[in-house]
């Protein structure tokens, strides 16, 4: 077995109020996919952050094949020969793929000038390295497709001569085929000797690829285990750290009449045909990749994206919504995905981002209430239990879970008789994840039709009372509470099912359909 | 985890706070620059603190002030509008040309500028939320076009000889303050109030915070955007008909270089230039000061424009005192 | 990874008329280009007048020292900056040139051509300095650009009343007329000799300076960085790019440009005054409607350059086509709003 490339041990992290690393060990061989598995808010991407430069840890070393380095710096980790492609892609859009690949390193001539005509060959040579040979250096990064704007991160890294690519969550915005293609350019990688770490929340690509995977879970390290010996179930429970039925109480709720209906509702490119129903009470929740649809039909219902085609009912009654304020009308309140960039705003206190939903309630003649307001938001500290000192405290000073929670608060604010809720739990603590989780089951008994999208496969499982399937733009597969496994799921969100002629996609093979 | 950290802290009573809040605040180190200034320059000429050259610079400041009371709404959702001394400038020109060129009566023509101001800002608006042009780029080029307009609508004439009740606005007093700076007074209260007290103000704090969380709670963005600009052109407009009625003529060059004057006011009046901070208060402290400066200096013998050295150095000073208070409070 | 180049066939872009069509169309200084000859041509036709070399010459002159200032605004604007302070800097820059020219208290040893080498170079070297200041400022003390020259818009035109009085400057010394020299004076050029003999200094240093700082933006490393700080400044710092270097450098060379265009500028006439026309919009216009997106990130000083021609020749054409003049700022505002449209219109499809 060869020594390892990078090492990272006994690393603690901790930032204001949250420890984010605790003790953890980590290390990659040359020419080894290594799984990096954890719940979200479990510390792989500080972990990763530690091992790129971007964060220098409070204690522990980092290894670089045997002598002890500090990166004080991402360009320190890159000179040592650790590359990192981010989810976010740090790419200049207006500049050409080979100036891309080549930025601040580029080739020089002999004059000291930057050499196109070497750039751009060796570019190519990179790509077709890569086995990428359709790609137009010179076109602008910006106008390519994500899959191929990753393959230039790839490049990037490889023209900076990099050892260890460090992947976070590639697979989560590219499609099928592109996914295909980056493990084919895995295999390449492993291959020449690069050592891969590998970010991903889907299971099976870890049994794809990964030679050894480490889990970590609340921001400390569980173990490290060779893939061949470990079972998804065995998978799960380590990064969960209990069985599904305890982390998610359930409430049973009593299910009314229909609430919600959309009816073969389409928005050009993102979302085709989708029908279903929400019932008072009901949790419905909606699964499907990143980039399925999910959100865009949500983001369709509440008016954010308002629908090329097809119609919404509310108690039946056919309406009309192309605003969010009329959505809001409706009674329908959307939890949007990204807290930080669409939930709150975070420079502004709690009180006024709990009363923002409700500022024409709060007000007379449009004057703000402030004493309403202030109330309103004692409430919500209150029946949301956030901590914070107060109405006046900025929200942006809150930690993830509570953040989440004053988002939750200014929907409830609302009074909605139909709450979306996109990934509700992303990236916070365990409490605060248990205590969102009973707080959408109270709703449901007291008759909230809630339609909850989320990634998480156990988040799922454990709390809808159906699950929908959403893939490429449609609705691919409805299952009831009991029928739902995580491997049905699994492959109606990446399989075929319900598309005829074309057969199961490679990668889930060794997974067994059970619809 | 941070739970118990925060609810461990000692939390102080809720007035110190506010008050160590308020004096941290920019327009509290504004007001103080501005009383020290005043107190300088009074020891300096006895021309300075009497209440006959203080009423004058009110009438002095009123255009300008006009302007920067929505410049400090667009300023707080993150926009700006360049395009303000053209539109006055257009305003001022269509005012006199409905009169004399037309042959309208006067009381239409003045109506007529003001329409044809929010007009102009309403264009401004409109590209802004339908073409996603950038605020700057977009009123750049209408800083041209508007100004160009009013050149090839004058030809380089100018109008004069307005009938007397004309200038009761610009020039004439009641109760022995400026008919102007009544207007000035009225409208710094008005705005003042819907930005801190109403859910149309709160609204603009937000866009200029999170636009898309705004966009994401229900808040009409758009149209709220709409409003400013074309807000934005009307006061424009009306400050470009006191501005004639002021100084009795109509030229095509008027109300060149006031955006910067405003925006000079607004952003020292503790207005953040990326939006989602700032307050009425502080443009008028902002302008007030920028005017005694102006003033108290000529009168101590400063040669006439150079207190706008001055004036750019308190610019940019303040905003560093305040971004440095701002980095301590935020502990970056 | 030697390993590598062995499978490589480095394939050749194909080119097809309807391609080579749309990468004409789809770079601003091709539209511009053709828009600038048709422009010519058109207004020619109408009336041949325009078409006389003296006229042509005009056009092609009349805007060098805007299309100057604006290869700095360019560097600017990319890194996602902006200078509104060029307008009040170049005036200044301008009566310190005839300053320094007109002025008789040197000592003895210091000749006439020494002090007009001085008025020349030292605008310069002042340009640089005051560029410098407003790179630190922006950089260091990270206070936005649009206020930071929006101060000092103000400060240098208080300076400059102050220093000059609000006195015209006149009588500078023989040889000081930089502006008025032709350099193909006595050059016998195959093709319009008149015109290129009649060619003053400014187009030189528009068009040497402009194909100058057109290789050191695209083969300089630090030309490169401009446009990465401005794209993608995350991205920028993780390849080792220093941000705040490569603003201060913006800065500095945008402050060596204008002092170069106010030395253009001054040396024109043989009087120099304190007028303040917004020069820094007439710069920022051209460098808009060259293809420099206000955003950051992308743009070329050869746009500029032929956008700041673009603009005065529209100004000339319009005496000719017998409209008025004060129509002028009505018909650049209209087409800046064009250009930007269509810019915008041009990177949504891109993206799309």
């Amino acid at each position: 077995m060869q020594p390892p490339i990078l090492e990272l041990n006994h690393i603690t992290k901790t930032f204001p109020g949250v420890t984010a690393l605790d003790d953890v060990h980590f290390d990659i061989r040359p020419g080894e996919v290594h799984a990096l598995l954890g719940e979200n808010g479990a510390g792989k991407s500080t972990l990763i952050k530690v091992a790129s430069g971007v964060y220098e840890p409070d204690s522990g070393e980092i290894i670089v094949e045997g002598q002890p380095v500090r990166f004080g710096s991402p360009r320190d980790a890159q000179a040592h020969g650790i590359a990192t492609i981010y989810q976010e892609l740090l790419l200049y859009p207006e500049l050409s793929v080979a100036e891309n690949i080549f930025m601040g390193h580029a080739p020089r001539t002999r004059l000291g000038a930057i050499d196109w005509a070497t750039m751009r060959s060796r570019s190519l040579e990179i790509l077709a390295s890569l086995n990428i040979d359709d790609m137009d250096v010179t076109r602008k990064v910006g106008s390519l497709t994500v899959g191929n704007r990753q393959r230039v991160e790839i490049a990037k890294a490889l023209s900076m001569n990099a050892r260890v690519l460090i992947m976070d969550e590639p697979t989560a915005a590219i499609t099928e085929s592109d996914v295909e293609r980056l493990f084919s350019i895995i295999e390449l990688l492993k291959q020449r000797g690069v050592g891969i770490v590998y970010i991903s929340h889907r299971l099976n690509e870890v049994f794809d690829i990964g030679d050894r995977v480490t889990v970590l879970r609340d921001g400390r390290y569980i173990a490290t285990e060779p893939v061949d010996q470990m079972t998804e179930d065995k998978l799960v429970s380590m990064m969960v750290g209990r069985t599904i039925d305890n982390l998610f109480p359930k409430l049973d709720a009593p299910i009314g009449k229909v609430v919600l209906e959309v009816r073969n509702l389409t928005r050009k490119r993102v979302a085709h045909d989708v029908s279903f129903q929400l019932r008072e009470g009901e949790i419905v929740g909606m699964a499907g990749l990143v980039g399925s649809g999910r959100s865009e039909i949500a983001q369709v219902i509440f008016g954010f994206t308002p629908a090329h085609a097809g119609s919404i009912l509310i108690d039946g009654r056919e309406v009309r919504i192309t605003t969010p304020g009329q959505a809001m009308r409706y009674g329908i309140a959307y939890l949007p995905e990204d807290r930080g960039t669409q939930g709150l705003i975070r420079q502004m206190d709690l009180r006024a981002n709990t009363s923002i939903t409700v500022l024409r309630a709060l007000s007379r003649a449009t004057f703000i209430n402030r004493h309403k307001e202030t109330q309103l938001a004692y409430s919500t500290i209150e029946q949301l239990s956030i901590r914070a000192y107060g109405p006046q405290q900025l929200v942006g000073k809150l930690s993830g879970g509570n953040q989440q929670k004053v988002v939750v608060g200014k929907w409830l604010a609302t009074r909605p008789r139909v709450l979306i809720v996109d990934e509700p739990t992303r990236g916070i603590d365990v409490g605060a994840k248990a205590e969102i989780h009973r707080l959408m089951s109270e709703l449901a008994q007291q008759g909230m039709a809630i339609l909850m999208i989320s990634s998480e496969m156990p988040e799922i499982l454990g709390m809808s009372d159906r699950i929908l399937v959403m893939r490429e733009g449609r609705l691919v597969a409805e299952f009831s509470r009991a029928e739902a496994t995580q491997e049905n799921i699994g492959l109606a969100m990446m399989g075929d099912i319900g598309n005829n002629g074309k057969s199961v996609n490679s990668q889930l093979d060794g997974v067994e359909w059970q619809a | 985890m941070t739970a118990h950290e925060t609810s461990q802290t000692r939390i102080a009573p809720a007035w110190t706070q506010q008050l160590r809040a308020l004096l941290r605040s920019q327009e509290s180190v504004l007001l103080f620059i501005t009383v020290i200034a005043v107190l300088i320059l009074s020891t300096q000429t006895d021309k300075f603190l009497t209440v006959r050259n203080l009423l004058n610079q009110g009438r002095l400041m009123t255009e300008i002030g006009l302007i920067a009371l929505p410049m400090t709404y667009i300023i707080v959702t993150g926009g700006i509008d360049l395009s303000v001394g053209s539109i006055a400038g257009l305003s001022a020109i269509m005012l006199g040309y409905g009169w004399y060129n037309l042959g309208l009566p006067l009381e239409l023509a003045i109506v007529l500028a003001l329409v044809i101001g929010a007009i102009a800002g309403f264009a401004n608006g409109l590209f802004i939320i339908l073409f996603r042009v950038p605020p700057l780029i977009m009123t750049l080029a209408t800083l041209a076009f508007y100004r160009g307009l009013a050149e090839g609508i004058a030809q380089a004439r100018s109008v004069r000889d307005y009938p007397e009740w004309f200038y009761a606005l610009g020039q004439r007093e009641t109760l022995g303050i400026p008919n102007q700076l009544y207007f000035l007074v009225i409208a710094a209260i008005i705005t003042a109030i819907i930005l801190s007290r109403t859910t149309f103000g709160r609204s603009l704090y937000a866009i200029g915070n999170n636009e898309l969380a705004a966009r994401f709670s229900g808040i009409p963005v758009r149209r709220n955007k709409l409003i400013i600009y074309t807000l934005s052109g009307f006061m424009s407009g009306f400050a470009g008909y006191v501005l004639v009625s002021r100084v009795s003529t109509t030229r095509s060059d008027m109300g060149s270089g006031w955006e910067l004057d405003a925006i000079a006011a607004v952003v020292l009046g503790g207005t953040s230039i990326f939006g989602g901070s700032g307050s009425i208060v502080g443009t008028m402290i902002g302008l007030v000061l920028i005017q005694l400066l102006k003033n108290g200096l000529a009168l101590t013998g400063v040669t006439g424009d150079a207190t706008i050295v001055v004036i750019g150095s308190v610019l940019i000073l303040s905003t560093l005192i305040n971004s440095v208070i701002q980095r301590r409070v935020e502990g970056l | 990874m030697a390993s590598i180049t062995q499978t490589v066939s480095v394939r050749r872009q194909r080119f097809s008329p309807s391609s080579i069509l749309r990468s004409v169309l789809g770079s601003q200084e091709s539209v511009l280009l053709l828009a600038l000859i048709l422009l010519i041509v058109w207004v020619g036709s109408e009336n041949r007048q325009f078409l006389a070399t003296r006229n042509m010459v005009n056009v092609f002159a009349g805007n060098a020292y805007i299309a100057i200032a604006a290869l700095g605004m360019t560097m600017v604007i990319i890194t996602g900056n902006i200078d509104i302070s060029v307008g009040s800097l170049m005036v200044t820059l301008s009566m310190l040139s005839g300053a320094i020219s007109v002025y008789d208290g040197y000592p003895s040893w210091v000749s006439t051509d020494l002090t007009i080498a001085l008025a020349w170079v030292l605008p310069v070297i002042v340009g640089a300095l005051v560029g410098a200041i407003i790179g630190f400022i922006v950089t260091y003390l990270r206070i936005p650009a649009i206020v930071v020259t929006l101060g000092f818009l103000s400060i240098l035109k208080g300076l400059l009343i102050i220093v000059s009085g609000g006195d015209r400057i006149t009588g500078m010394p023989k040889g000081y007329a930089l502006a008025q020299i032709r350099p193909l004076e006595d050059v016998s050029m195959p093709i319009f000799p008149a015109f290129f003999q009649t060619l003053t200094m400014p187009v030189f240093f528009m068009v040497i300076l402009t194909i100058l700082v057109a290789l050191w933006m695209r083969y300089s490393p630090t030309g490169r960085a401009l446009y990465a700080v401005g794209g993608n400044a995350e991205a920028a710092r993780l390849s080792g790019i220093s941000r705040h270097r490569v603003v201060m450098t913006a800065f500095i060379l945008n402050g060596v440009f204008v002092g170069i265009a106010a030395v253009m500028n001054a040396t024109q006439f043989s009087v120099i005054q304190v007028t303040l026309p917004p020069i820094e919009l007439t710069i920022i216009t051209a460098t808009v409607v060259g293809g420099v997106s206000i955003l950051g990130g992308t743009g070329t000083v050869v746009g500029a350059m032929l956008a700041a021609i673009f603009l005065n020749t529209i100004t000339k054409a319009l005496v000719f086509l017998d409209i008025s003049p004060f129509w002028t700022r009505a018909i650049q505002g209209m087409l800046i709003l064009i250009t930007v449209l269509a810019d915008l219109y041009r990177r949504h499809r891109q993206s799309a």
